[in-house]
């Protein structure tokens, strides 16, 4: 019995002792002299766990007594959660180098969320799901407050932390009024109890939840945080942000969806819906003024969850899958650009201006046109990838009889082209000024590049992930 | 007789009060992590209600949980504190406002 | 092989026109050529060949959708053989015309490329005719025609520097977008009503929808006839057909050997094309034949009497392929399909010499395209001027009366007004007025050209110099279809209705006759003596003995080309028309001729004094009838009025308005209100989030559960 559970807990533990591992070395040998290695050897980790996830094929298990699920659903999660955790260490390297920033804490706390987050996309009950929400949080203010010597980066920490304990208290209190109300922290078990009328305190349980988890996808009005955030925190640990806790915390918010709510879907989809509308709307709008390319990222990344909750919105499996495709998309579409951002310097100092790409493209013409394309993808104009994420969830949101919530979202893009758009304006009809140097990281430089060419060669078939993100939604929606 | 609902009442008002102290309170930071605490223990006094009137002892194998992360949480919060006040110097609420817009 | 046919034009247009800068334009435009001649080759070995019944490649799927399913298919039957023949002969022979035509253009400097643009362009040009004759379905073949649409209107564009080459584009686009509204109607019927584009399955239907009424508005239509007329307007569009015809003219200002392939040869010919493909419709559709023989001989009438004062080469040989088109639908509208097709294959080739002899003649004279500026080049150009003679002879139609010996023109333009006659006194009468007038501006136009003395700038008259070789072969070659074509085919075209029925793979009629016949067939590739083109002789003729097979296999789908209904015998009335009938063309035409030489050898002072005696007459057809100012007046000045106001008022006012008024009033109101809302202080976010979840649970206490 408990064999078997620990097999299917095998990722997680490993992932675990390696992380002590790590932090052990870290501290009784030379400190930060060590980082490099540790970095790489914990990207090196992520990529093998995620390629064994990927390639075992487990099918479907839980553990310890159903708290712990191992489906298509959570594999999907988990793998695209490691790689991009891999990819967002492997950029920042050079960066944490060259800044003074290189501490060996770091990717032991990577490694730490990171075991969070997987335990966040497996959870399949209530105690599961707020030990690895905690585990992802908790790493994750260390971290944002990284540079200690910062005023910005201490406030980032701070802040994250205060409203970060605020929301882990409603997302506590709503577990606790589901509990009373089911009578079990089994999210098997939630609804199994309710016979005609849902109780109103399981429903204010699901909305406090609900509300707690859209805090951590930041999603307007929870979302306050998201520009402060990632603008104080150093830039890797702002790629990180972008990333990876967005894809466990969208994936939590699924599994409790269907797997604890799934009967109730009405319920739950209005609740999503109204938090979809308000994030791209407020995601578009609020960009439009921003001069700083890190919280820009941070407005664009509420308003792109706003377009992942509509997916979830639908309700239906096709929206599960539109969900992860575009969660998929968004991940890459963000290690590509925040590459970019990590290599904006000028006199060897790190700018996160967005004047200062003025006339970008005659700098380095082959880096504007991969970041032209990223950006055209992160606006979601066709053909790049970015569009086919947001054909995906209106696709599946039309079909759940929500046209109008493909409508809004479809209002919303057109207003966020503008400010992606005002970027790739900056870098190629700009006026002349200042240059940026042009030296990037060969990590970044191919990071870059590459998610560049996967937005226009994705098209083709994207990659596979369709089929793979179906048969996911197929492991959740039941 | 003490029932349910007069946990429940305690817990709610508890919750509320934590969650004011968060943003009502202009002066200290400190004030918020106790508030924070103040919130987690009413989920702590719900968790146990629910547990004993429902004879299920999930409820407070839970609230062991809630108050171990609780400490994690509160040492963690104290120590980003601590960096910030040794680069600004102080510790009001109105003064961590270095970044907006 | 039929494959290779249609694909061959687009490797050679996607060769030369995308990868010239790889090869050379050289090499491009000869890849191009050599590509077509290939074709060409391939053509004639299917048309020379036997088509016992109706053949289908399917390609690829193209669109399933519900019940609609298109296939990427040719229809390789008589009717496509016809029609491969022409396109492909013309097109190759234009290929290599424009070697010499093109070398030199005054538009481009020395520098610039334009050779490999405009071969590519014709190239694309034939193999979306192509597509369009060989389709096997409605969808596909709007699909060709739409491209040829678009092939003929980068043509005409090709100088685009010169604003009259584009406003004549955009015209011929427009005009041809009537025309093509109501041909996608008729698809639209089609599939409606048959739940098919295929052909099979549209004819297979054509006898139901005779008996169809569809209820539009306040009227109930018979379906057949309906869609015969639907498609008719397509195809009076694209084959310029009065009220649509304006286009055609304008469409001269593309280059001289584009007038000849598209606008003379093929494109325009694709609305007879059309009514004869679509016969099995057509023959349960009386009202609409009828409207197609009054459409056809009012335009064969019309546009000859324009033809008789226009004063630009080119724009007569216009009017006159505007008004030969008049005479091709006569016969179709008549129900001889074979006649109107008939028309349509010596028309081609005499045509397109023609035309290609007016850019040999404008070619001598450096771009000088006025007649009154001509004069006298009988003797600088002798080889362009016999080819012109030629040309000249085959449309007013030369040839012994009550024989089947002449010219091309003859043998065909007799037949169709013989089958006029038969059809439609209107008609009948119109097309002979129409064949005296074709006569007298045929002459005028060589008699101003190559006789009296040189008009016009003396320095271009002493310069004038004959072509070289690569346009004059051409001219050798359409020489040969000009003069043999009509002799060689009449037979299986009109003189036999048991050959024409075999020959178009029809069922046979009521008695049968096996007749083994010869068919003695012109090579496309003419040596080079053929290059002096009278001499008729030198023709290399290659026989090849076709033995009609006996009829297809009855079935639900009429097999062959075309398709005649039980009742049809107009053939066989055409045959026995009085003497008189059969002489009456002829007459006209040495009426033309004569009133020509009076006119323009005789009395060359007559022409001015006539003018200026019947003023407005004079006026009225120098101004096309004012075709294009009645237009202006109705519909572009109405248009432009209208579309102003959609553009200032609609688009400038309300949708622009509106759009920026959102885009600089509101929603910066709105960032400026996110910006304060993101004040940095703690407390703001905490009560936004909790604001946030009060908002929530007041939702889910209103919305939520059970409510």
């Amino acid at each position: 019995m408990l064999q078997s559970d620990l097999a299917t807990v095998l990722p997680e533990l490993i992932l675990a002792i390696y992380a002590m591992g790590a932090l052990m070395f870290g501290v009784s040998s030379g400190k930060d002299q060590t980082t490099g290695t540790l970095t790489w050897a914990t990207a090196g980790m992520f990529v093998a766990l995620a390629l064994w996830i990927g390639f075992g094929n487990a099918g479907d298990r839980s553990a310890f007594g159903g708290m712990f699920t191992d489906d298509n659903f959570a594999r999907f999660a988990k793998i695209t959660i490691l790689l991009s955790a891999a990819a967002v260490l492997l950029i920042s390297q050079d960066y944490m180098a060259r800044r003074d920033l290189a501490r060996f804490e770091y990717p032991v706390l990577v490694s730490l969320s990171v075991i969070g987050m997987m335990m966040m996309v497996s959870a399949g009950d209530l105690m599961a799901l707020y030990m690895g929400l905690e585990l992802q949080s908790l790493a994750l203010y260390v971290v944002a407050a990284l540079r200690r010597d910062s005023a910005r980066s201490t406030e980032a920490g701070l802040k994250y932390f205060v409203l970060g304990a605020l929301s882990s208290g409603l997302l506590l209190y709503g577990a606790s009024l589901t509990y009373g109300y089911a009578g079990t922290t089994l999210f098997s078990g939630i609804l199994s109890t309710v016979n005609e009328e849902v109780p109103l305190g399981l429903l204010f349980g699901l909305v406090f939840m609900l509300a707690g988890l859209a805090f951590k996808v930041s999603a307007a009005p929870f979302h306050m945080w998201t520009p402060d955030v990632y603008e104080g925190s150093p830039t890797p640990v702002t790629a990180f942000f972008a990333t990876a806790p967005k894809v466990a915390a969208m994936a939590l918010i699924a599994r409790l969806a269907y797997d604890a709510f799934g009967g109730i879907p009405d319920d739950w989809s209005q609740v999503l819906s109204a938090l979809a509308v308000l994030s791209m709307f407020w995601g578009a709008l609020a960009a439009i003024g921003q001069r700083d390319i890190k919280r820009l990222m941070a407005y664009s990344s509420i308003a792109h969850m706003g377009f992942a909750l509509v997916g979830l919105a639908a309700g239906t499996a096709e929206g599960v899958q539109a969900m992860l495709i575009y969660m998929a998309i968004y991940v890459a579409m963000n290690v590509g650009t925040f590459a970019f951002i990590l290599s904006m310097e000028r006199d060897g100092k790190p700018v996160t201006d967005i004047a200062s790409l003025n006339m970008y493209s005659r700098t380095d013409p082959m880096k504007a046109l991969a970041m032209l394309v990223l950006l055209f993808s992160l606006a979601g104009v066709p053909p790049m990838l970015g569009f086919f994420g947001k054909f995906y969830v209106f696709r599946a949101a039309v079909d759940a009889d929500m046209a109008w919530l493909a409508l809004a979202g479809a209002v919303a893009s057109v207003i966020g082209a503008y400010y992606y758009l005002r970027v790739v304006f900056y870098m190629y009809f700009g006026t002349e000024g200042d240059r940026l140097d042009s030296r990037m990281a060969p990590a970044q430089w191919l990071a870059l590049v590459a998610v560049a060419a996967a937005m226009l060669l994705g098209i083709i078939n994207l990659f596979g992930i369709e089929s793979a993100a179906a048969l996911a939604a197929e492991s959740l929606v039941r | 007789m003490v029932g349910l609902e007069h946990y429940l009442s305690v817990a709610a008002a508890l919750f509320v009060i934590g969650i004011f102290g968060i943003f009502l309170n202009r002066k200290n930071v400190i004030v918020i992590l106790m508030s924070i605490e103040l919130i987690l223990l009413a989920v702590n006094i719900n968790l146990v209600a629910f547990s004993s009137f429902s004879g299920d002892l999930v409820g407070q194998v839970f609230t062991m949980f809630v108050l171990t992360v609780a400490a994690a949480e509160a040492a963690i919060g104290l120590a980003i504190l601590v960096v910030f006040f040794r680069t600004r110097g102080t510790i009001d609420v109105e003064d961590v406002n270095v970044m907006k817009g | 092989m039929a494959t290779i046919i249609l694909f061959a034009p687009l490797l050679g247009a996607i060769i030369c026109g995308f990868f010239w800068t790889l090869i050379g334009e050289k090499a491009g435009q000869i890849i191009a050529t050599g590509l077509i001649f290939l074709a060409a080759l391939l053509s004639w070995i299917i048309f020379l060949g036997d088509i016992p019944e109706t053949g289908h490649v399917t390609i690829l799927r193209w669109i399933e959708s519900g019940s609609l399913s298109i296939d990427w298919g040719i229809r390789l039957d008589r009717l496509t053989a016809i029609m491969l023949v022409v396109i492909n002969t013309v097109s190759a022979l234009v290929h290599l015309y424009s070697f010499g035509y093109m070398a030199h253009d005054e538009n481009w400097g020395e520098s610039e490329p334009y050779r490999a643009r405009f071969f590519a362009y014709l190239s694309f040009f034939t193999f979306t005719m192509l597509a369009l004759v060989t389709s096997d379905n409605l969808v596909q073949m709007f699909f060709g025609w739409e491209g040829v649409g678009v092939a003929s209107y980068l043509l005409i564009g090709f100088y685009y520097r010169k604003p009259t080459a584009n406003a004549a584009a955009i015209k011929a686009f427009v005009v041809n977008r009537v025309g093509d509204f109501g041909f996608a109607l008729g698809i639209f019927g089609l599939f409606f009503l048959t739940d098919s584009v295929r052909f099979d399955d549209v004819f297979a239907a054509a006898p139901a929808l005779a008996t169809t009424e569809i209820s539009f508005l306040w009227m109930n239509l018979n379906a057949a006839n309906l869609i015969g007329v639907l498609l008719f307007i397509g195809a009076m569009g694209k084959s310029a057909q009065l009220f649509l015809h304006t286009w055609l003219p304008d469409a001269m200002e593309g280059p001289t050997p584009v007038s000849a392939l598209i606008h003379a040869a093929t494109m325009v010919t694709a609305g007879v094309f059309l009514v004869c493909r679509m016969s099995p419709v057509y023959e349960y559709a009386p009202d609409a034949k009828t409207m197609i023989v009054v459409v056809g001989a009012s335009t064969a009438f019309f546009a000859a009497t324009v033809g008789l004062v226009q004063n630009d080469i080119k724009r007569v040989i216009a009017y006159s392929t505007c008004s030969q088109l008049g005479y091709m639908f006569v016969a179709a509208g008549c129900g001889v399909y074979s006649v109107a097709m008939f028309h349509l294959f010596t028309h081609a080739f005499f045509k397109a010499m023609l035309f290609l002899g007016a850019g040999s003649v404008i070619h001598a004279m450096h771009h000088e395209q006025d007649l009154r500026n001509y004069g006298g080049l009988r003797k600088k150009i002798p080889l362009t001027f016999y080819a012109m003679l030629i040309g000249t002879l085959a449309i007013t139609g030369v040839g012994i009366p009550l024989t089947h010996i002449g010219f091309a023109g003859f043998l065909s333009k007799d037949a169709v007004i013989e089958t006029a006659f038969v059809g439609s006194q209107y008609a009948f009468w119109l097309l002979v007025v129409a064949a005296l007038m074709t006569s007298f501006y045929s002459w005028r136009l060589m008699f101003m050209t190559f006789w009296g003395t040189p008009r016009g700038d003396h320095h271009t008259h002493e310069h004038a110099h004959e072509s070289p070789m690569t346009m004059l072969v051409p001219l050798g070659a359409l020489a040969l279809g000009a003069v043999f074509s009509g002799m060689i085919w009449y037979n299986v075209f009109f003189g036999y209705e048991d050959k024409m029925r075999a020959w178009f793979g029809m069922e046979a009629a009521a008695h049968h006759e096996v007749a083994t016949e010869d068919h003695a067939a012109t090579e496309t590739a003419a040596p080079a003596e053929t290059a002096t083109a009278t001499d008729t002789h030198g023709a290399a003729e290659a026989s090849a003995a076709a033995t009609p097979e006996a009829a297809a296999p009855h079935g639900a789908v009429p097999s062959g080309g075309i398709y005649l209904a039980a009742d049809n015998t107009m053939i066989h009335a055409a045959h026995d028309v009085p003497n008189w009938v059969k002489v009456s063309p002829f007459v006209a035409m040495i009426l033309g001729l004569a009133l020509a030489w009076l006119f323009y050898i005789r009395r060359p002072d007559l022409p001015g004094k006539l003018a200026a005696q019947q003023r407005p007459l004079y006026l009225f057809l120098l101004n096309k009838w004012y075709f294009d100012e009645i237009y202006a007046f109705l519909i572009v000045g109405p248009a432009q009025w209208l579309g102003r106001l959609f553009w200032k008022r609609g688009d400038g006012d309300v949708i622009d308005g509106s759009i920026n008024g959102v885009a600089m009033g509101i929603i910066p109101f709105f960032t400026r209100l996110a910006g304060r809302a993101q004040s940095g202080y703690l407390f703001h976010y905490a009560f936004a989030m909790v604001l946030g979840i009060a908002a929530l649970i007041t939702m889910m206490t209103l919305f939520g559960g059970a409510q």
